[in-house]
């Protein structure tokens, strides 16, 4: 059952995630990755991460695709147009290149072994949230911080100049 | 083969995948968009990690990621609109000078 769940969950990933980086028009990638991201919550939730795959919803498929479709309405569409698709040379280079890598490491992956475990979670939410406030917190609050200095980044780049 | 490995490769090659995006896109939209995966595939990664040890720090790490993934379109996509406001064009192939 799990080996199904993840075949399907991974082959909908992967299609959606090659549509991405290979369809044409930039509106038509973002809705590909939108579709990805669906399928990662869905893997999410069979490894049995609820909050994150509820936050990867909430952060990645609302504000995130959201904001690139906001900002590509902007921006006049003639010449959004003349760059549109890959690079073939690139392309062509690149593929040997993903592929070696990707069969190193996969040699790694199958041959190495897996640390211990330690444990089993009972209760995820429970659990993260526990670890988040007590050995994690000077973490959270620099993320806040850096969400903050984000923003400020945002306003100025975006300004007009007078 | 237990199925952790089998996750674990389905998300490097996720990784691989958005990093040929970078490397082959045109349009600088879609250059972010390839990064956002790169971070989706090390977040699949960090997740299985997790659930194989039976511990809940990897998570975390992955709630800081989709920090950092918020923060990064903020910033990316404003200079993305401010370099269209100046040059008039987006194509990864044209931005090569630091300023000119």
């Amino acid at each position: 059952m799990e080996w199904l769940i993840l075949g399907v969950l991974g082959f909908w990933l992967l299609v959606s995630v090659i549509g991405a980086i290979l369809v044409k028009n930039p509106v038509h990638s973002i809705l590909f990755f939108l579709s990805s991201v669906l399928a990662m919550a869905g893997l999410f939730l069979s490894l049995g991460a609820e909050l994150l795959a509820g936050l990867q919803l909430i952060i990645y498929a609302v504000a995130i695709v959201v904001f690139y479709v906001l900002v590509i309405t902007t921006i006049p569409w003639e010449k959004v147009k003349k760059f549109e698709g890959v690079y073939k040379r690139e392309l062509i280079v690149g593929v040997p290149i993903v592929v070696f890598v990707f069969c190193l490491t996969g040699y790694m992956v199958l041959k190495g072994r897996l640390a211990q475990p330690a444990g089993v979670v009972e209760d995820n939410v429970r659990e993260v949230g526990r670890n988040l406030f007590t050995s994690y917190l000077f973490p959270f609050e620099v993320a806040s911080v850096i969400l903050l200095v984000a923003m400020i980044g945002a306003i100025l780049l975006g300004r007009k100049e007078e | 083969m237990s199925i952790e490995k089998a996750y674990i490769l389905l998300s490097v090659l996720v990784f691989l995948i958005g990093f040929l995006g970078v490397v082959a896109r045109k349009n600088l939209i879609t250059i972010l968009v390839s990064t956002e995966i790169m971070l989706n595939g090390v977040n699949l990664t960090l997740v299985t990690v997790d659930k194989y040890l039976g511990k809940v720090d990897g998570q975390i790490f992955a709630f800081f990621i989709l920090t950092v993934a918020a923060a990064e379109v903020a910033v990316g996509l404003g200079l993305v609109v401010s370099i269209f406001r100046l040059k008039g064009y987006e194509g990864s192939s044209e931005i090569v000078h630091l300023r000119d």
